[in-house]
C-alpha cells in the first residue's frame, strides 16, 4: 500500500480508510494473511484433496511447532542479540519431560511409577524446566563474548541428545529416556469436555463429547491444529510484549552496543539470562506440544541440525521481526518438509503422466527417478539457502530498526563490516 | 593452573589404567594420537578461517569430506587397487593423487569464499553462517548424488604390518603415515605462516584488517589464500581418513567438522598449534571413552568432549593456548 | 514455440490418464483398498527395505483385487539421511492413519522405529504386521527367559524399558509379526558359535537401539550360560555417525577374543566394523550378528573382509520349501536384478497375503462393503493362511508359532560352488548354512 492509495481512501468511507492505515503497517499485513490463511486452510485442503486433507493439516500442525520454536529463538537471537546454535537442546527437554511424565517409561527408571500428568500441567512445567536449563547454562556462560557463546551452546546442543541416548536401557543410573529408542505412547492432550461443530470438519454435528480425547477421530488433526493455532497466537503476544516491554529495549541496548548499556545501568548479564530463558521457555512450550501431537520424542529430532534449521528460519524471515520469523519458519518447513520430501514422489508420478515411465526404473547408475530426486534434496536445500542469503542477507522481513542499522552500516565502512555488529 | 587441574584430574582418571596393563594403555595411547592427527588436520582449517574473517565456516568438515571423495576416482585412474602388493610405486601414487586433492580441493574452498561469502562481508554478522551452512548441505549435496547415502568402501592401500613395542602393544604402518603426514603438514604450515610475505600478511589482516589494507595488503587475495590453505590441510586430512578408517560417507564432514571446531576452540581459535593439540587431545579422549578408561565407555566419548570444551570456554575462554584477546 | 506442444502433450497425457481412470472404476469396482507399507528404502538401508517392499508389491500384484476393491500400495519410506527413523516411521503411520483407504499396514524392518508406530495404529484400530521385527518386548514381557539366563526372566520393564501393553492405549493388540524373536535368534548363533564355530571367548557390540541392544543380550546370556566368555561388551548409540571402529576392536583383540558378535543394523555401520577388523583380528577371524546384517549393503561395507560373516534370519529360509518355489520363481521373474531379493522378500510376501485375506474377511463380515479398520483388525484371529514360510498362525500376543531360526554364512561367490545364493553384491554372497528349530523350548 503506497501513500497514493492512502489518500484516495480518503476520499472514501471510514472503513475503507481504517483498512488502508492497517494496511500501511507491513507486518499488519502480514499478521492477517496468516489469520485468513490460518482459518481457511483447514477447508481448503480438504477440498483440494476431495476430502482426504487430514494429512495435510496434521503437517500444518507440525509446521506449527517450527513456528513456536522460531518466535523463541527470535528472543535470543533477534532481539537480545545472541548466538544461540543448540537451540534444539531446549527443544528437547520440553519434549522430554512431558513424554517421561506422560507415558509409561518412567515405569522402567529406578522411580518404578508410571505417570501420567496431564498435557496442560506438563506444558507449564515443561517451560518452567527448560527456561531452568536456560539458566543454568546461561549463568556461567553469559559472560562470555558473542562468538564464545555460539559454541558453548552448541556444545550443549551436542551433549544434550547424546545425554538422552545414553539414560536408556542398560545405563548405570537407570532407564529415564528410553535411549535411542526414545519415548513412544505418550499421552495426547485431553479435556473433560469439548464442543463438537464444523471447526473439526465440515460435516462434523454440533454436539458436546466428554471426556476428549485429542486423538478422537472425530476431530484429529483438526483439534491440534486449533490448538497449535492458539498456541502460536499466545506467544505472538507475549514475544510482542516482551519486545515493548522495558526489558526488550534492555535488550535492545545489549544487542547495540553491550558497553554503553552496561554503562547507563543496564545489568547486562540479568537482561541477557532473561532472554536467554525465555526463549528457551517457548522452545519448552513447542516441545511439549510436539511429543503430544507425534506420541513419540526420539534423540534423533534434537539433533544440531535442527537447531541450524530454527536459526535458518529466523535470519531467512528477518531477525527481530516477529511476523517476519514466523514467515520464514513456515517457508522453511515447507521447503524442507513438505517440497523437497513429495519431491521424489511428484516428479515420479509427473514422470508416469507424460509416459517417462523408463526414467522411473533403474539401470546402470541410474537409480531411477524417484531415488535420484531424493538425492537431491541436500543439494537444492543448500542452494536455496545461499541463493537466498546472498541476494537478502537481511532476511525476507527484516525489522525496520535493524534495516535502518543495516542501510547506514554499509555507507560508514565500505571495507569490512562483519565486526562491527560487535563493537 | 586451569590446565594444571584439567590434566592433574586425567592423570588421577588414567593412572590406573594405565599401571593395570600398561601395554593395552600405550596401544589405545597410540590410536587415539592417530585419531586426533585427523581431527588436527581439520582443525588448522577452521582456526585460520576463524581467525582471519571470524566465520564459524561449517562448510569445513565437508571440504574435508570431499578431499576423500575426489581421491577415490583418482585411485582407480592411477591404476591402485586394494591387494596390491605396496612397493615403492604404490607410495608414489599415493603422495601424487594426495597433491592433486589437496591442490582441487583448495581450488574449491577459494570459489566457495568468492561465491558464497565473500559478497556477504559487509551483510549481518548471521548471513555468512547461514550461507556456511548451505555450501555444507551443498557439498554434502554433491556427494550424496554421486555415491548416495550409505557407506563408500575405500581402497584398503597401505599394509597392516606393525611394528611390536612393548608387551602386547605394537604400532601399525598406518598409525606412522598418519602421524608423521599431520606433523609434517602442520610444521610446514607454521613455517609458512612465520616466514614467507603471504604468511605476514594473513597475520597482519587477522590482526586489524583495516590497518593491514592501509599498508598494501590484498585483503581479498590473502582471504583466498587462507581458503585454499585451509582447504589443502583438510584434503589431506580427507586422503588420510580415507586410508585409515577405509570407510567414508557422505555427511562425514559434518561430526567431524564439530569435533575439529571444537578442537580448534579448546586450543584457542586463531592459534594453530592450538588447534594441533586440540585436535590431538579430542583424539585421546574419544579412544580412551572407548576403551572404557573414562567412565560410561563409547557411549559417552563425545559427551566428554563437549563437556570439556564447555568447561575449557568457561574458565579460559580463549582456549588452552589462546591469547587474552581485549574485548571490543 | 516448444512450450505449447509440451502442454498439449501434458494435457493428452492427463486425458489419457482420465480415461484409464474411468474404465477402472466401471461397475465391477468398488473402489481402491490401500496397504500402507513402511519400510526403510533409501541409503544403507535399500538392501533392507526394498527387497522386503518388492515382496509386498509383488503380493498385491498378484492379487490385483479383493472382493471387487482393487488394491494399491502405499509405501512410505522411514529412513532419514539413510538410516531408519523412528520419528519418520511415527509420521509416517500418522499419515496412513490420515488416509482413510489405508486399512493395514505392512512394515516395518526395525524394532525401534516399530515401538515408535505400534501406539499410532494402535489408537486407530489399524492392523500392522512386521514381516521383520524381532525384537521380544514389541509383543511379549520377557525381554530375557530363564533358559537363557540360567537364572531368573529378565522382564521387559527392566531389560528394554518398555512393554506391550505400554506400547498399546487401546489396550486391544493390533501388531503382529511372521518372523520370530530375539530370545531365539540371539541364542541360535550364540549355539552355533559355541558348537560349530568352536568359539570360546567373544567380543560383543551393539547398536544401542531395540534391535541391536535386545539381541546382543540374548546372545550374551547364552553364550555366557553355555560356557563361553564376553571379554568386552560396548554400546554405540550414535554408531550411525561413527565410521571408527578400531578403538573398540583393539581393545576387544587386546582382551583375547576370538571373534566379534554386532547385535544391529548395517545402516548403524556395523559392517563397517567388520571391515576394520582386518588387521586387527587375525584374517579367518569371524563376525557374528542377527538379521540386520544378512543384505548386500553389509557386503558392500565389509568389502575384502565380507566373508567368514555368520548371521541368522528369524524365519524359515523360503528356498528350502518345496511349495514355495513357484512362487520364488513367479517373482525373481517379475524382479529380476540379484539385489531385488532379500531375507525378508518372502515374509514380507506372506505378510501381505496375511493382511489381505483379513481384508477379504472383514469384506464379507461386512456384506461386501468397505470394512472399517476395526473390522479388518477383529478379522485377524480368523486368518487361517499357508504360504511360503509354511502355515502361519499368530498366538495371543501376535507372534508367529514357527520359532525357526536359519542361519546363513557370507561367502565369495567363487567359493561357494554350485549352492544358489540368497542375495549377492559383487563378488560375494549370502548362503544357507542350517537351521535351528526352538519349538521344543530353548
Amino acid at each position: 500500500m503506497n501513500r497514493r492509495n492512502g489518500r484516495a481512501a480518503l476520499t472514501t468511507d471510514t472503513a475503507m480508510r481504517w483498512a488502508s492505515g492497517w494496511f500501511q503497517s507491513r507486518n499488519r499485513t502480514i499478521y492477517t494473511l496468516l489469520i485468513i490463511g490460518a482459518l481457511l486452510y483447514p477447508s481448503l485442503m480438504d477440498i483440494v484433496t476431495g476430502g482426504e486433507g487430514n494429512h495435510w493439516i496434521g503437517t500444518a500442525a507440525f509446521a506449527g511447532v517450527f513456528v513456536l520454536l522460531a518466535i523463541g529463538l527470535n528472543t535470543v537471537v533477534g532481539f537480545a542479540g545472541l548466538l544461540d546454535l543448540g537451540y534444539a537442546a531446549f527443544f528437547a527437554i520440553g519434549a522430554y519431560t512431558y513424554g517421561m511424565f506422560a507415558s509409561g517409561q518412567l515405569l522402567a527408571s529406578p522411580l518404578h511409577h508410571e505417570f501420567h500428568i496431564p498435557f496442560w500441567v506438563m506444558l507449564l512445567v515443561g517451560v518452567f524446566v527448560a527456561a531452568c536449563f536456560g539458566i543454568i547454562l546461561g549463568a556461567p556462560t553469559l559472560r562470555l563474548r558473542g562468538d564464545y557463546l555460539a559454541i558453548v551452546t552448541l556444545g550443549f546442543g551436542e551433549i544434550v541428545p547424546r545425554l538422552v541416548q545414553y539414560l536408556g536401557a542398560g545405563s548405570p543410573i537407570g532407564n529415564w529416556t528410553g535411549g535411542v529408542n526414545g519415548i513412544a505412547a505418550i499421552d495426547p492432550p485431553k479435556l473433560p469436555i469439548i464442543l463438537t461443530g464444523p471447526w473439526f470438519g465440515l460435516g462434523t454435528p454440533f454436539g458436546v463429547v466428554k471426556n476428549f480425547d485429542f486423538f478422537n477421530p472425530l476431530a484429529y488433526p483438526l483439534d491440534f491444529y486449533w490448538l497449535m493455532a492458539i498456541l502460536i497466537v499466545v506467544c505472538i503476544v507475549l514475544a510482542t510484549n516482551l519486545q515493548n516491554s522495558r526489558i526488550g529495549r534492555a535488550w535492545m541496548a545489549v544487542r547495540e552496543d553491550e558497553v554503553a548499556a552496561a554503562a547507563s545501568g543496564v545489568n547486562t548479564v540479568a537482561i541477557k539470562l532473561t532472554a536467554f530463558a525465555i526463549g528457551a521457555s517457548f522452545a519448552g512450550f513447542a516441545g511439549a506440544f510436539y511429543g503430544a501431537q507425534l506420541s513419540l520424542v526420539s534423540s534423533d529430532n534434537f539433533e544440531f541440525i535442527v537447531s541450524v534449521t530454527i536459526l535458518i528460519m529466523v535470519v531467512l524471515g528477518g531477525m527481530g521481526n516477529i511476523p517476519g520469523v514466523i514467515v520464514g519458519a513456515l517457508l522453511i518447513y515447507t521447503t524442507q518438509y513438505v517440497v523437497l520430501t513429495n519431491l521424489p514422489d511428484w516428479t515420479t508420478s509427473l514422470a508416469t503422466a507424460v509416459g517417462l515411465t523408463g526414467l522411473n526404473q533403474a539401470h546402470g547408475d541410474w537409480v531411477g527417478l524417484h531415488d535420484e530426486v531424493q538425492r537431491l534434496n541436500y543439494l537444492i536445500f543448500g542452494v536455496i539457502l545461499v541463493a537466498v542469503m546472498v541476494l537478502r542477507p537481511q532476511g525476507l522481513f527484516p525489522s525496520r530498526v535493524r534495516e535502518q542499522e543495516l542501510e547506514k552500516g554499509t555507507e560508514e565502512q565500505a571495507v569490512f563490516d562483519l565486526r562491527a555488529e560487535e563493537t | 593452573m586451569f590446565l594444571a587441574a584439567i590434566f592433574l584430574i586425567l592423570a588421577v582418571v588414567l593412572t590406573p589404567k594405565a599401571a593395570t596393563n600398561f601395554p593395552f594403555f600405550l596401544q589405545i595411547v597410540i590410536y587415539g594420537i592417530a585419531d586426533g592427527a585427523i581431527f588436527a588436520l581439520i582443525a588448522l582449517g577452521y582456526t585460520m578461517v576463524y581467525g582471519i574473517i571470524e566465520l564459524i565456516n561449517f562448510a569445513h568438515g565437508d571440504i574435508f569430506t570431499l578431499g576423500a571423495f575426489m581421491s577415490m576416482p583418482l585411485i582407480s585412474a592411477f591404476g591402485l587397487s586394494e591387494g596390491q602388493s605396496s612397493g615403492v610405486v604404490v607410495w608414489l601414487l599415493l603422495l601424487v593423487i594426495t597433491v592433486i586433492v589437496m591442490v582441487i580441493n583448495g581450488g574449491v574452498n577459494v570459489l566457495i569464499e568468492r561465491v558464497a561469502y565473500r559478497p556477504l562481508r559487509h551483510a549481518p554478522r548471521l548471513a555468512p553462517l547461514i550461507t556456511a551452512v548451505g555450501v555444507s548441505f551443498i557439498l554434502e549435496g554433491i556427494m550424496y548424488v554421486w555415491r548416495g547415502a550409505s557407506n563408500v568402501h575405500y581402497p584398503d592401500l597401505l599394509p597392516d604390518t606393525r611394528i611390536p613395542l612393548i608387551g602386547s602393544a605394537s604400532l601399525g604402518v598406518k598409525d606412522i603415515i598418519v602421524i608423521v603426514t599431520a606433523i609434517v603438514l602442520v610444521v610446514l604450515l607454521t613455517i609458512f605462516i612465520g616466514g614467507t610475505r603471504l604468511g605476514k600478511a594473513m597475520r597482519a589482516t587477522a590482526q586489524d584488517r583495516e590497518a593491514a589494507q592501509l599498508m598494501g595488503i590484498d585483503i581479498n587475495r590473502t582471504i583466498s589464500a587462507t581458503f585454499f590453505i585451509g582447504a589443502v590441510l583438510a584434503g589431506a586430512g580427507g586422503v588420510i581418513f580415507g586410508l585409515y578408517f577405509n570407510s567414508v560417507r557422505f555427511d562425514l564432514g559434518f561430526e567431524a567438522g564439530l569435533f575439529a571446531f571444537t578442537a580448534a576452540v579448546f586450543g584457542g581459535i586463531g592459534n594453530l598449534q592450538g588447534a594441533a593439540l586440540g585436535g590431538l587431545f579430542i583424539g585421546l579422549v574419544q579412544a580412551f571413552a572407548t576403551a572404557n578408561f573414562l567412565p560410561g565407555g563409547a557411549a559417552v566419548s563425545d559427551i566428554w568432549v563437549f563437556m570439556i570444551l564447555i568447561i575449557v570456554l568457561v574458565f579460559r575462554p580463549t582456549g588452552l593456548l589462546g591469547m587474552q584477546v581485549p574485548e571490543k | 514455440m516448444k512450450w505449447p506442444k509440451l502442454l498439449a502433450g501434458l494435457a493428452v497425457a492427463s486425458l489419457a490418464l482420465a480415461a484409464c481412470g474411468g474404465s477402472s472404476t466401471g461397475s465391477a469396482v468398488k473402489g481402491t483398498i490401500k496397504i500402507g507399507v513402511d519400510f526403510p528404502e533409501s541409503g544403507a538401508e535399500t538392501s533392507n527395505g526394498v527387497p522386503a517392499l518388492n515382496g509386498v508389491r509383488f503380493a498385491v500384484t498378484k492379487t490385483g483385487s479383493v472382493d471387487g476393491f482393487t488394491l494399491e500400495v502405499k509405501n512410505l519410506d522411514d529412513a532419514v539421511a539413510g538410516v531408519h527413523d523412528p520419528a519418520k516411521g511415527a509420521q509416517n503411520m500418522a499419515a496412513f492413519v490420515d488416509d482413510s483407504k489405508v486399512l493395514g499396514v505392512i512394515g516395518p524392518f526395525n524394532s525401534s522405529v516399530a515401538k515408535a508406530e505400534i501406539p499410532v495404529t494402535n489408537r486407530a484400530s489399524m492392523v500392522q504386521i512386521s514381516p521383520a521385527n524381532t525384537n521380544p518386548c514389541l509383543t511379549k514381557t520377557v525381554y530375557i527367559p530363564a533358559a537363557l539366563t540360567g537364572t531368573s526372566d529378565v522382564s521387559c520393564a527392566d531389560g528394554a524399558g518398555y512393554t506391550p501393553s505400554g506400547l498399546r492405549p487401546t489396550g486391544t493388540n493390533n501388531y503382529f509379526r511372521v518372523a520370530t524373536t530375539d530370545d531365539f535368534q540371539g541364542p541360535a548363533i550364540a549355539d552355533y558359535a559355541l558348537n560349530t564355530l568352536k568359539l570360546t571367548k567373544v567380543a560383543v557390540a551393539s547398536d544401542a537401539e531395540a534391535y541391536g541392544k535386545g539381541i546382543a543380550d540374548a546372545f550374551t546370556a547364552r553364550f555366557k550360560n553355555k560356557g563361553g566368555t564376553v571379554v568386552f561388551r560396548q554400546d554405540f548409540p550414535n554408531a550411525s555417525h561413527i565410521s571408527d571402529f578400531k578403538s573398540f576392536l583393539r581393545t576387544a583383540a587386546g582382551k583375547g577374543a576370538q571373534a566379534v558378535y554386532a547385535g544391529g543394523t548395517n545402516s548403524n555401520n556395523l559392517c563397517v566394523m567388520r571391515n576394520q577388523m582386518s588387521g586387527i583380528f587375525p584374517a579367518t577371524a569371524q563376525f557374528l550378528g542377527g538379521d540386520g546384517l544378512v543384505n548386500g549393503d553389509c557386503l558392500k561395507d565389509a568389502a575384502n573382509e565380507a566373508a567368514n560373516i555368520f548371521a541368522s534370519i528369524a524365519t524359515v529360509d523360503a528356498s528350502g520349501n518345496p511349495a514355495a518355489k513357484s512362487t520364488i520363481d513367479g517373482f525373481k521373474a517379475a524382479y529380476p536384478n540379484a539385489s531385488d531379493f532379500g531375507a525378508y522378500t518372502m515374509p514380507a510376501y506372506d505378510a501381505t497375503k496375511i493382511l489381505i485375506q483379513a481384508i477379504h474377511l472383514a469384506i464379507q463380515a461386512n456384506g461386501g462393503n468397505s470394512p472399517s479398520r476395526a473390522q479388518v483388525l477383529a478379522q485377524m484371529t480368523k486368518v487361517d493362511y499357508t504360504g511360503v514360510l509354511g502355515h502361519t498362525t499368530f498366538d495371543a500376543n501376535g507372534d508367529t508359532t514357527a520359532k525357526v531360526i536359519s542361519i546363513y554364512q557370507s561367502k565369495a561367490t567363487s567359493d561357494a560352488g554350485s549352492t544358489a545364493p540368497l542375495t549377492t553384491q559383487g563378488s560375494y554372497g549370502w548362503y544357507y548354512v542350517s537351521k535351528v528349530d526352538y519349538s521344543g523350548g530353548l
